[in-house]
Order: C-alpha cells, then sequence, then structure tokens
C-alpha cells in the first residue's frame, strides 16, 4: 500500500514535473512569437517612420526637382556657351529631356506614396536597390555595395576603439571601486564630465597637435597615398591612420563610461548580501566574482551587446573629420544629399541588428541570471 | 589584481604596436614605365665598347614635368595646416573669396581663377492675390543699384578679394576689355548712393500709397513687406551680404522677412514655386563662368529676358523695357552687321540692362588655389588649376624635372564610375582625368581662345559678310559667298547598315550649304609619335571609332542605344553639316559646320574638329571595343540613367565590378578576332592588328590593374578607390617636350604706373606717361590690344574717355589737350587708365589723382 502510494506520488511527481516543462515550453513558444511579432513591428513601423522622416513627408521631391532644375540649366548654359549658339529649340529641348531624364533618375516620375512603399517593401526584404545619388567608391550604384564597401573600415575603426573602451573602462571601474574615494577614483569622477566632449572634436584638436604641430601622424584618411605596396606595410599604414580617430572616440567616452561602471559596481558592493558575504569572511575576490559581477552581469551584456550593434553604424562626425571612409561619411552624405535608399539601406540593418539583439538578450538574461524567467508571471 | 596588471600590460603592447606604426613608410619606388615597343630604345653598350669620352648629353624630357602626381582628398579647413606641414604640396579645388583672408596670413602662394558671382534676383511678378509687388517696378528695382556699396561688401565679406559687379558680363573677360570706357562710366554713375536710391524708392512706392512712417512704408496701417530668400550655405558670404542689404532696405523704410536657407530649401520656392504666388520678392542669386567665353553677347537675354532658355518661371515673368528685349534678343541671335555694330548694341545693353536691373549684380568672387613655395600651378583665368586642360602640361616644380607632385582635392574623387563617354562629372574626378588626356586644340587658359595642340593650322572659309576675327597664325581666314558641303562628305550614320550616311546621301542630292568650312592639318608625324598609354601607336581607326560614338549611342536600332545620347546627338546634328577626311597622311579634316564663333581660331577648332576625346576622356578603338560589347549585352552601361532603366551597374575602367566584365568581353574579342563596326572601321584595321590592340590593353590592365588610357603626359598606374586616391605617372612615350607650353605657366598680367604731374592748369595741355610692365620688364606693344583712359571731375563724373598713344615697348602716353583739361573743372581730378593685353584677357586697371586749378 505504502508503495503504491509512493508510486502515486512519484507519478504524480513526474507528472507534475511534464505539466511543469509543457507548461514552460508553452510559456517559452508564447513569449518566443509575442516578443518576435512585437519586434516585426517595431521594425517595420520604424523603417517605414524613417522613410518618411528621410523623405520630409515628400518634400524632399521638391527640393531634388529645384536641385535638377537649377543644375540643368546651368549646366545647358555652359554648353551653349562653349557650343557657339545653340538654337533656342534645341536648348529648350535639350533642358527639358534632361531634366526628365534627371527626375525619372530619381524616381521624382512616380507618387511618393507609391514609392514609400515600394521603398519599404525593398527595406524589410533587405532588398536596398538602388541609390539615388551616391555612388559607392568602386563605382557601384547599389546600397548594398556601397554599405558592404565602407563597413570594413567602420568595423575596424569602431571595433577598436569600442572594444578597447567597452574591456578598459570596465576593469578599470572594478579596479577604483574596490578603492573608493582613493585619488584614482577622484580623479575619475572630477575628469568625467569631459566626456561631454564629442569625438570629433578631441578629433581636431588631435589633429592640430599630432599631424599640423609635431607632424607625426596623418591628418585623416585610412591609408597613405598612394597605399604602401607590402601588406606588412599597408596593415601598418592603417594602424598609424587609425590611432587619432580611435583614440578620440576613446577618450571621449573614456572618463563618463569608467565613472558609470564604478558607480555601478560601487552600487551593487553596497548591497545587503555583500555585506552578508564579508560577514561570512568570504574573500574579496569571492564577494567580487559571486557577488558583485554576477548580479550586474546583464548588464554587462546589454552594455556589450549594443555596443556591438553600435559599432555597425560608424562615428558619422568623427569619421567625416578624419576622412575616415567607412559608413558614418557614407550616412553623413546621405542625409546631406537626401539619398533616401543609403538612409533607409543603413538604417534597416540597424534596425534588423537592434532587433535580433534585443531579441537574443531576452534570452540570454534567464540564462546568466536566475532571478528573471521567461514569460513568467 | 592580476588581471588588471595583464590588462595594463596589453594597453602597453597596443601603444607600442602604435607607436610602430607612427614611423613613416618608405617612398613608393617609381616603377616601370608603361610597356611600350618603343623603336628609339639603344643597345646596351657591351663590355667591348670604348667608354665614352664625351659628357654626357640630357636628352630634353618628353611628357609631363612630373614623375608621379599623387591625388588624393582632404577637407577644406585642413587645407592651410596640411599645406603647411608638408602634407600636401597643392589644393587644387580652391578658396572661395571668403577664405583669403586665411590664406593671406598662411603666407602661402596661390593661383587665382573666377569664382562665384552674385545678384540680388528679385521677382517681378504681378502676384496673383493682388498685392502689391513694388519689384514690378523698374525704377525701384534699379535703385538697388546705388542702394549696396560694393566696395563695402568686398572688403567686409571677401576680404577685398572679388571684382565689383554692375554687369552680366564678367569683369575679366574680353568683353568688359572692350567695353571698358562704357562699364566705367556707367560704374561711376550706379556707385553707392544711399540717400538718391531711398529717394527714387520712396518716391516711387508713394505713386502706389506708401509713405514713411515712424521710419516704415506703411499703407493704410499695413508695412511694406518684403520676403528676402537669403542663401546660408556654400560659402556662407550670401548670408553676410543679404542681412547687410536687408539692413539697408529697412533703413529706406521696407519690412524686410529675412528667410535663410540653403540652396535645398529655398530652390523649391525660387525655381520650382510659382512666382505669381507671391511667396517671396527677393533672392540671393549665385552664378558660375568656369569657361573663359570670348563672346558674352548672349548674356543679355540669358539674365534678364522672358526669353532666357533658363527655363525658370521667374526669367518668365519679367517684362523688359521692349528696346531692351529687342536688343537682348538679336545679340543673342548675333543679328549685327559687323563688331563695331555689335559694340554699339552691347554698350547699349549695358545701360539698358541697369535701368532693367531684373538682376542687379554684386561682385565676381574668386576662387584661389593655394600650394607650397616651389609649385608651378597654371590657372585657367575661369577654370582654375583643376579644370584648366592646360594643368597637367604646366604643373611642376620650379626649376626641377620630375619629382611627385601631391595633388590634393575635395572629397569627391571616385565620385561616379570612369568612363570616358559619361563617366563621372565632378572636378575632382575630371581633374584627374584630365591628365591622361591629349588634344587636337587646346584652350588658351588666359584669353580663351585655342592653340593647335597636334593639329598643326587650319584654313578657315566662312561666309561673306561673317563678322569674324583673327588673331593667331596658325588659322588662314578666306570668305566666300557660298560654301557647298560636298555630296560624299559624311553626315549621319546607319546603325543598321553600320555605316556613315553622306550629305548626300541624305539630302537626296539636294545642294546643302555651311556658314564655315574647315580644312585641319595635322603634324606629319601624328601616328608614328602619339602612343596610348598601353603603347599602341594612334591609329586613324581609333579616330573614327570615336566619332561613331556620337551617332551610334543616339540611335533606336544601335545595340548600345542610350536614351541620354540623344540630346546630344541633337545638338550636334543642329549644326554640324558634314566632314570628310581629305587625306590620312598628313590627317587632314576638311568640317563643315553653321556654327560662327565671333573668333576665326574657335570657329576653325570646331568645325574641323575630329578627335578621340570624350566627355570624361579618351578612348582607344580597342577600349571602345569592349566597352560596346559589355553594353550591347546589358552588363554594363556607359550612363547613369539607363544604368537605372535596365537595373546593371555603370561602366567603370578603374575599378569595381565592371573590371570582371569587362574583362570577359575583352577575352571574347581576342578570341573572336572582332573588329566592330566592320563595315567601316574595317577600312583602317585589320583583324591582326585589332586583336594586337586587345592584347595590348589586356597587358595594360595586368600591369596597372585598370583599362582606364589616353594618350596624354600621364598614366593612371594606380587607384585606392576606398582610400580616395590615384597616382598618375610620367608617360616616357608621350611625343612633345616637357617646356611645350612653359609660356602658359603664369599669366601675363600688366602691370600699370602713371606718372604725370600733380596739378594740372585748366585750359593747358598736360602729359602723363603710362608703363606698362611684367614682372619688370616691358610689355611688348605686340601684346597690347588697347590703353584707354577715363576722366573723372571732382563729382566723379567722366568727362573724357579715349585712347592712350602707344609710344614704345612698355611705355604708352596721354597727351591731353587745352579742350581737354577745361572739362576737369577744379579740384580734385582722376584719370583711370585700362590696359587691355592681347595675351590675357583680364585687363589692368590703375589710377591717379591730381589737381586741377582753374
Amino acid at each position: 500500500m505504502a508503495t503504491e502510494k509512493k508510486n502515486i506520488a512519484l507519478e504524480s511527481t513526474v507528472e507534475y514535473s511534464k505539466q511543469a516543462s509543457r507548461a514552460t515550453a508553452k510559456r517559452l513558444i508564447r513569449f518566443f512569437f509575442r516578443r518576435l511579432i512585437l519586434l516585426i513591428i517595431t521594425i517595420v513601423v520604424g523603417v517605414y517612420l524613417t522613410i518618411i522622416v528621410a523623405n520630409m513627408g515628400g518634400y524632399v521631391d521638391k527640393i531634388l526637382d529645384a536641385a535638377i532644375r537649377e543644375e540643368v540649366n546651368m549646366q545647358v548654359a555652359q554648353i551653349a556657351a562653349q557650343s557657339g549658339g545653340m538654337s533656342d529649340d534645341v536648348r529648350r529641348e535639350m533642358i527639358e529631356r534632361e531634366i526628365a531624364l534627371r527626375r525619372s533618375v530619381a524616381g521624382l516620375d512616380q507618387p511618393f506614396i507609391r514609392r514609400s512603399l515600394t521603398h519599404l517593401k525593398n527595406a524589410l526584404t533587405l532588398n536596398f536597390g538602388r541609390a539615388r545619388f551616391m555612388i559607392s567608391d568602386h563605382g557601384s550604384r547599389y546600397v548594398r555595395n556601397i554599405i558592404l564597401e565602407r563597413l570594413p573600415a567602420t568595423l575596424l575603426l569602431m571595433g577598436t576603439s569600442q572594444l578597447l573602451l567597452f574591456v578598459v573602462s570596465l576593469f578599470l571601474a572594478l579596479a577604483v571601486s574596490r578603492h573608493y574615494g582613493s585619488f584614482w577614483d577622484k580623479l575619475i569622477v572630477a575628469l568625467s564630465p569631459t566626456s561631454s566632449i564629442p569625438p570629433w572634436f578631441y578629433g581636431i584638436f588631435l589633429i592640430l597637435i599630432f599631424a599640423a604641430w609635431l607632424k607625426i601622424l596623418p591628418f585623416g584618411g585610412m591609408v597613405d597615398a598612394p597605399p604602401p605596396p607590402t601588406k606588412i606595410g599597408y596593415f601598418l599604414s592603417v594602424l598609424k591612420h587609425m590611432i587619432l580617430p580611435a583614440f578620440s572616440l576613446f577618450i571621449s567616452s573614456f572618463m563618463i563610461n569608467t565613472y558609470s561602471w564604478r558607480t555601478f559596481f560601487l552600487i551593487y558592493s553596497s548591497e545587503d548580501y555583500v555585506d552578508m558575504a564579508k560577514a561570512k569572511g568570504l574573500g574579496s575576490r569571492a564577494i567580487e566574482r559571486r557577488y558583485i559581477l554576477r548580479p550586474t552581469m546583464p548588464s554587462i551584456i546589454t552594455s556589450f551587446a549594443l555596443m556591438l550593434v553600435g559599432i555597425w553604424t560608424g562615428a558619422t562626425l568623427t569619421e567625416t573629420v578624419f576622412l575616415w571612409p567607412g559608413l558614418g561619411t557614407i550616412i553623413y552624405e546621405a542625409v546631406s544629399r537626401y539619398d533616401t535608399a543609403v538612409i533607409v539601406g543603413t538604417t534597416i540593418i540597424q534596425a534588423y541588428l537592434l532587433g535580433i539583439t534585443v531579441f537574443l538578450l531576452d534570452f540570454l538574461y534567464a540564462i546568466v541570471d536566475p532571478r528573471v524567467k521567461l514569460g513568467g508571471k | 589584481m592580476k588581471r588588471f596588471t595583464l590588462v595594463l600590460f596589453s594597453l602597453v603592447m597596443v601603444l607600442a604596436l602604435m607607436l610602430t606604426a607612427c614611423k613613416p613608410t618608405e617612398p613608393t619606388k617609381p616603377t616601370d614605365p608603361v610597356p611600350s615597343e618603343s623603336k628609339e630604345t639603344e643597345p646596351k653598350p657591351s663590355e667591348s665598347d670604348p667608354k665614352p669620352t664625351e659628357p654626357e648629353v640630357k636628352e630634353p624630357r618628353k611628357g609631363g614635368w612630373l614623375d608621379e602626381v599623387v591625388v588624393s582628398v582632404i577637407d577644406q579647413p585642413s587645407v592651410v595646416a596640411q599645406l603647411n606641414a608638408g602634407a600636401i604640396d597643392v589644393y587644387v579645388n580652391g578658396f572661395g573669396t571668403n577664405g583669403l583672408a586665411e590664406l593671406q596670413e598662411s603666407g602661402l602662394d596661390y593661383a587665382t581663377s573666377n569664382g562665384t558671382y552674385y545678384s540680388i534676383q528679385f521677382n517681378p511678378a504681378e502676384f496673383a492675390s493682388g498685392e502689391y509687388n513694388p519689384f514690378r517696378n523698374r525704377k525701384i528695382r534699379e535703385a538697388f543699384n546705388l542702394l549696396i556699396d560694393r566696395n563695402y561688401i568686398n572688403q567686409e565679406y571677401y576680404a577685398g578679394g572679388s571684382l565689383l559687379k554692375w554687369f552680366p558680363i564678367m569683369t575679366n573677360f574680353g568683353d568688359y576689355a572692350d567695353l571698358v570706357d562704357v562699364c566705367r562710366r556707367l560704374e561711376a554713375e550706379y556707385a553707392y548712393d544711399f540717400d538718391k536710391a531711398a529717394t527714387i524708392i520712396r518716391d516711387e512706392v508713394a505713386k502706389e500709397g506708401y509713405e514713411l512712417k515712424d521710419g516704415k512704408l506703411e499703407k493704410d496701417g499695413e508695412p511694406l513687406e518684403v520676403v528676402f530668400l537669403i542663401r546660408s550655405d556654400g560659402d556662407g558670404t550670401r548670408k553676410l551680404w543679404g542681412n547687410y542689404l536687408a539692413d539697408q532696405m529697412e533703413k529706406v523704410g521696407f519690412t524686410v522677412v529675412r528667410q535663410e536657407g540653403t540652396g535645398a530649401d529655398l530652390g523649391p520656392i525660387w525655381i520650382s514655386g510659382d512666382p505669381k504666388a507671391g511667396e517671396w520678392h527677393m533672392y540671393t542669386g549665385g552664378w558660375g563662368a568656369s569657361v573663359l567665353s570670348r563672346d558674352q553677347s548672349n548674356i543679355f537675354q540669358e539674365m534678364y529676358l522672358n526669353t532666357s532658355a533658363q527655363g525658370i518661371g521667374v526669367f518668365k515673368a519679367n517684362v523688359s523695357d521692349p528696346e531692351f528685349q529687342d536688343l537682348g534678343d538679336r545679340l543673342y541671335n548675333k543679328d549685327y552687321e559687323d563688331l563695331d555694330e555689335r559694340h554699339d548694341m552691347m554698350a547699349r545693353a549695358l545701360e539698358l540692362c541697369l535701368q532693367d536691373s531684373f538682376q542687379v549684380f554684386v561682385v565676381d568672387s574668386k576662387q584661389f588655389v593655394p600650394y607650397v613655395d616651389g609649385v608651378v600651378a597654371t590657372t585657367d583665368l575661369a577654370a582654375g588649376v583643376e579644370s584648366a586642360q592646360i594643368t597637367p602640361y604646366t604643373l611642376r616644380f620650379a626649376d626641377k624635372e620630375g619629382g611627385t607632385m601631391r595633388w590634393a582635392t575635395q572629397p569627391f574623387l571616385f565620385n561616379g564610375p570612369w568612363n570616358p563617354v559619361l563617366g563621372s562629372n565632378t572636378t575632382c574626378d575630371q581633374g584627374a582625368a584630365r591628365m591622361t588626356v591629349s588634344y587636337d586644340f587646346i584652350y588658351d587658359p588666359y584669353t580663351g581662345l585655342v592653340h593647335p595642340f597636334f593639329a598643326e593650322k587650319a584654313d578657315l572659309t566662312v561666309e561673306t559678310g561673317t563678322i569674324i576675327k583673327k588673331t593667331l597664325d596658325w588659322v588662314n581666314l578666306d570668305f566666300a559667298d557660298k560654301i557647298v558641303v560636298p555630296e560624299d562628305a559624311w553626315l549621319d550614320w546607319d546603325p543598321v547598315e553600320q555605316k556613315f550616311i553622306t550629305s548626300g546621301e541624305k539630302n537626296e542630292g539636294a545642294e546643302v550649304t555651311a556658314k564655315v568650312k574647315s580644312v585641319v592639318t595635322f603634324r606629319d608625324d601624328l601616328f608614328d609619335v602619339v602612343k596610348w598609354h598601353d603603347g599602341s601607336d594612334l591609329s586613324m581607326a581609333d579616330i573614327i571609332m570615336s566619332f561613331i560614338m556620337v551617332y551610334d549611342r543616339a540611335m533606336e536600332e544601335s545595340a548600345i542605344y542610350d536614351e541620354a545620347a540623344v540630346s546630344d546627338y541633337e545638338k550636334f546634328m543642329d549644326k554640324f553639316r558634314g566632314i570628310k577626311i581629305i587625306s590620312t597622311d598628313p590627317l587632314t579634316i576638311e568640317g563643315y559646320s553653321d556654327i560662327v564663333y565671333q573668333d576665326a581660331e574657335l570657329s576653325a577648332a570646331g568645325a574641323g574638329s575630329l578627335w578621340i576625346n570624350q566627355f570624361q576622356g579618351q578612348g582607344s578603338f580597342s577600349q571602345f571595343a569592349m566597352m560596346n560589347s559589355a553594353e550591347a549585352a546589358v552588363e554594363l552601361v556607359y550612363t547613369d540613367s539607363k544604368a537605372t532603366e535596365k537595373d546593371v551597374e555603370q561602366m567603370s575602367l578603374i575599378g569595381g565590378p565592371s573590371l570582371e566584365i569587362l574583362g570577359k568581353h575583352l577575352d571574347k574579342l581576342i578570341e573572336e578576332g572582332t573588329i566592330p563596326y566592320e563595315a567601316t572601321l574595317g577600312e583602317y584595321i585589320t583583324k591582326e592588328e585589332a586583336v594586337e590592340r586587345y592584347k595590348a590593353l589586356k597587358a595594360y590592365f595586368d600591369s596597372y590593374g585598370n583599362y582606364w588610357q589616353g594618350t596624354g603626359p600621364y598614366f593612371l598606374k594606380s587607384v585606392d578607390m576606398n582610400g580616395k586616391s590615384l597616382v598618375m605617372a610620367h608617360f616616357a612615350d608621350y611625343p612633345d617636350p616637357a617646356d611645350r607650353w612653359d609660356r602658359y605657366s603664369e599669366p601675363m598680367l600688366a602691370d600699370v604706373d602713371i606718372e604725370g604731374p600733380g596739378q594740372v592748369t585748366a585750359g593747358e595741355e598736360a602729359v602723363f606717361e603710362v608703363y606698362i610692365t611684367f614682372k619688370g620688364e616691358p610689355y611688348k606693344l605686340d601684346d597690347i590690344d588697347k590703353v584707354k583712359f577715363l576722366a573723372y571731375d571732382s563729382e566723379n563724373n567722366v568727362v573724357l574717355i579715349d585712347d592712350a598713344e602707344a609710344a614704345e615697348d612698355g611705355k604708352y602716353v596721354i597727351n591731353l589737350s587745352a579742350e581737354d583739361t577745361e572739362k576737369f573743372g577744379d579740384g580734385a581730378t582722376k584719370i583711370e587708365v585700362a590696359v587691355v593685353p592681347l595675351v590675357v584677357a583680364q585687363p589692368t586697371f590703375q589710377s591717379v589723382e591730381f589737381i586741377t586749378n582753374k
């Protein structure tokens, strides 16, 4: 009888466990799809808003139309001056034909709403299409090529500077948080406002000091002109050109990052369970690892993941100041030339990357932080 | 702590690596010149040869002066710092006048050329709302000439580096020099006079019921409000003088709504908008003159009249005085009997344009190209350094052969694919590509005339009565009552038969006449000495192929049809009447055209032009065969518009996805031994020769990684497209000596000095001596067109205009008779001299002041 009862209890436990697993799986799947749908909706809305904003609700058409007319008029006037007498009819016809052609190339011969929906469809299917005006350095009009061509330069610059920034500031923050009130701690606190200065501003100063005055580093660009013929020479040349932009990106955020992390660690260091651990006599390393770093892990991972997403956008103004041929300069040019296709192209990559990152982070939190329960109520 | 130490150590390592990278890179060793089969290769001396006893005689350098030109991009704000740091040698794109002060402070040398010229653009339309538009009134617009102090604007906003401008003609072009007396008189008449301007404007608006109350012009309590569109972008100077003008207007009593914005912001309003909608009254206009025009008789229609082909609504809204309308249209159509009549018409048009003042011109701004000490850079007076045809031929380091010039330009290099037909049109790309190009005729950077380059001479025949003048010796000018186009002259193209259609065939035997016939003879050894960068000799097939391209792309039946080519074709056919190849040894072309320029040189070069140049560069027979093959397969296309239509890449000969496709088509041509347009080109090239040409192009690509070539003094040695730089290297097989165009290294702008008495007695004779020099040497009389002088009385009225008399080289004399001095009145008098050279279009002005006693 007792055995039967035991068996029944075991069976019910197993059944309960199975039910619990099924419920968890259901919850997970529900959570998965809910998040996915929400993210897709967010991306679609975000991208369409980008299309509308980039086109100023269709007003860009008027701007482009005026620019085309002005440019064609001046060009034809110049041709007429050179050709020593072009009859009025030929000239007018030439102007009208050229304007019509350019309008067609710019897509202005179709209504904006229709174009905006085509843009949206293409963007969501990662068919970036052709740029309006911009062209890749290698002469391609395809947005995909324009972006892909500049991506390595951006990843190199941003990857180096941001990884360096992340690692150095994190570890330095941890170090100074252990010595709260020390000279270095006070220095970090005192210098943290320097991060209000944007990196391009540091860049200008660095250029003045190291390029114009000391003449030991180049003013800008990514490699010497002409590029060194050997691979090692090329590598060193790129490294040399990267020092100033990477350093300006690094120093502009270094202090505030360190300060933030240090404050973050200090907050976690003063939690009751840390005090309890100290009271138990645990070593400082163990406390740091188990009671401070572990609970801060989700934030560190989030910060790291978002940093990884961020490096895909480039640093628009810093790249422009240093003439670094990355995505940042592309975005800058695209915005100033109203090249919607390129703006949307770069935005959609961001949107997808951000969406995927956020999606993955939700799952990662559950793995690294036992307090987080997926889809839990 | 261990981890921290590890991180610290890693950091030190990274820093050490970076510092290592700071070591300057080794300069690239010049590589071998382009593969060529030079016939003049000297045999290597054998050991048994006697050692040379005589000193080695150095061969004069051929081609460009430099070994290499490294083209790279920089941002303008860092130009001066980079020049001072020695990072670049020349910034070819130049500074606007607003940057002149910075350049002057830096102590750098710079060359000067035309920049943008600015105007106040009025909206003269009758507003649909019925609202009063003061700028329909010509007298009010005219008064704005007096309302602005151009000298103040120049000194304050352009560092004194611009030329004050009243007229649409350029202040440094030939027409201004020709009409200098009229211009100076009118400039004095329309000099700054605020009170006079305010009185005229207030009187005119008073007729509409507006009165000045508390400093504001009002009618029924409503202020006279005008919307002024002020451009804030570009060099920023329009914003400055626009606001200055708005201040002046407010002093008169206007209520000015200042709407500042970029071209993109304001373009939809003033260009695309309906002027009758009354959205704006005034705009800060900016115009360009990048061609040194020898004849600006079209400019009045262009800039003022409703018949202007500008096609912008506001131009159509202008109602001009009938006399001006007629005069402007006649000048545009060159409806005058002779040059004297033209001169008189232009002089009258200058007066009338100020009375019309649809646009009030402000300044001719300048462009300044800075360079480091020791650089010699020719600047075309209109086009500057980067856009001058002659630049590659004169660019050098002073007193030095060879070397590497670091040529910096704006970051718009590779702003489009490079193909000769319709590649990138940015000045950055064109400036670099132009180094690879040669010409049949080349523009004079200082006069706008042309000189024979590989052509040698021309015999020009024009219809009797044609208004034309000849300046240079290489052209013979003749007149004929009728110029009949021979029936066998090529006129059009049959894309199906791939043959030229003759004039006789096209016109079915009817007699066709032309206004101009030009027989151009090229140098004897043209096909022996002119080589492509791939080492091939220039051939007739290259020249004919290039000519076919004018037609074939514009024909719907053609495999390479492109709608974008139709406009150019129609423009060409509008005035083209036929061409004949008289001889191929020496190459002699007989061209017929209805385009007549005022200068015989331009007419001869225009009508008899048959060369290998396209829009962005040159194209050889082999290049075109390869490119056309790719275009016909719609794998690559020449133009952006067709690329969009067909959704393929636009062709680039220097990089990107094009290269692989072009390579494939080149291989196919080699394999099949194709002669493109065989029905025509088969007469000029054999299958074997064609294959040799393809192979040479392929070998060139294998050496330098690009298909870009020409016959100019430099070839494209390497390209770094992402890094935005390229290297042009000296082309050893270029035939002409490097110093051929040295005389154009610097414009012979005259230095003028006037000597004369400090006091003159009215009614007595007086003599003033005018000394004209260039770099301290007397200016030759043969190089001077005329020296005019104007005398101003103490009220700044022009009282006398006359020519000075030539005395000797570098010296003219102004002999004032008793009657002349009588006109000066009493008090301060000024004589202004205008020296108009023949060798440079820009006149030099100098004045001297003295006292006249009664």
